[in-house]
């Protein structure tokens, strides 16, 4: 059965308030959610006053600005800051999206920060992606030949088999789509979730891959596949601007007419 | 990784409403709605089978304020159920995915379960 709740352990409590001390006038209030593996305690969330006047434009900007000088305690991952890595994925004014690259400028009033929603958190804003991890390595994410040799250094492809590609090859796994879906959250340890699916269609519609029919019988699955009821949450939060909807429909459309 | 007892982190709880999610959701609850209604709709014939008495029952039950919204609802219910699965149909053939063109479609799934409502209501009260 599924639940809406969360469990016992993971009920959100108020946390502590850091008021600004810079005497700014310019302030955003920050609510970040916080967890410490260290202690018992649940989940809480912590309000932070920032000083908008020395601090940069992204989210991410506000999320350094509050750890280098408010709470050095703070725990989130990122790496490029450019959008290109996918680390600092997380929950920003409701929606999944790359802290890196989302202004704060365009979300007015207070600004709620969340770890990616439905997976197990391991500290503050990082939160545990194994599973999906352990799904992108099912769905074998590797180019499949019997070309051996000196063929195998290069196999050409038309421009218009490489133009199939356009649209998937740029997914970068930062797990937005996946932990913005519903069915992923209710089904995530069966239904392969929309990043995975992206990926599995990225290598079915590859036209130097030779095991398209393999591949689309592993995933032709009442949960793998077939929980995916069209939410477009995926679509939706994607930072990419990427279409994982349109990837697993149109599996679907293949295992539909094939 | 042994984390068992770690939080999860909330999700139906913060995650921001969509057009598209909130259409979804309703699509499967105007589907339970329209399967219930059904029934009660079978049971009505059914009890006619039963006499003259039957009819008066159920005639009252509708001429009340309770049984012309439960009759609306019912028909608003079978609408939008209707229009959306037609945008399901659209998205199986391949077509309608693009974000803007999702939410056009969402919007008029929504507008249209209305204006349906609306003309089969008239229509059966002969008023159109």
């Amino acid at each position: 059965m599924v639940q809406f709740s969360l469990p016992q352990n993971s009920k959100i409590l108020k946390g502590k308030y850091y008021k600004d001390k810079s005497g700014s006038d310019n302030l955003k209030k920050v609510n970040i959610y916080r967890w410490n593996p260290s202690n018992n305690e649940n989940p809480r969330i912590d309000t932070f006053e920032v000083d908008m006047n020395n601090c940069g434009p992204k989210v991410l900007d506000i999320l350094f600005k509050i750890k280098n000088e408010i709470d050095p305690s703070l725990t989130f991952r990122r790496s490029c800051a450019h959008g290109v890595c996918g680390s600092c994925a997380m929950n920003v004014d409701g929606t999944n999206t790359l802290s890196c690259i989302k202004s704060h400028l365009d979300i007015k009033g207070d600004l709620n920060i969340y770890p990616l929603p439905h997976l197990k958190v391991i500290k503050d804003l990082v939160a545990d992606l194994t599973t999906l991890y352990k799904q992108y390595e099912s769905v074998e994410p590797w180019l499949k030949t019997k070309i051996s040799g000196k063929e195998k250094e290069e196999i050409k492809q038309s421009q218009k088999d490489r133009a199939k590609l356009d649209g998937y090859y740029e997914c970068i796994l930062c797990a937005c789509c996946s932990t913005s879906c519903p069915s992923y959250w209710w089904n995530g340890d069966k239904y392969l979730g929309p990043a995975v699916l992206l990926q599995a269609y990225r290598w079915i519609s590859d036209s130097r891959d030779e095991e398209k029919k393999e591949r689309l019988k592993k995933i032709a699955d009442e949960l793998k596949l077939y929980r995916c009821h069209t939410i477009m949450n995926c679509t939706n939060s994607c930072p990419k601007g990427l279409n994982p909807a349109k990837a697993i429909g149109s599996i679907k459309k293949m295992l539909a007419t094939s | 990784m042994n984390n068992k007892n770690n939080p999860l982190s909330p999700h139906l709880q913060i995650y921001r409403w969509q057009i598209s999610s909130l259409i979804s959701i309703s699509h499967r609850i105007t589907g339970i709605i329209n399967v219930i209604g059904l029934v009660i709709i079978c049971i009505w014939i059914g009890l006619l089978f039963a006499g003259e008495s039957n009819y008066e029952l159920i005639n009252i039950f509708f001429q009340s304020y309770f049984g012309k919204l439960f009759a609306m609802g019912f028909v608003w219910s079978y609408s939008f159920h209707l229009l959306s699965g037609i945008r399901h149909f659209i998205w199986d053939l391949g077509y309608g995915y693009e974000i803007k063109t999702a939410n056009i479609s969402g919007i008029i799934v929504i507008l249209g379960s209305l204006v349906l409502t609306v003309l089969m209501w008239g229509i059966g009260r002969a008023l159109i």
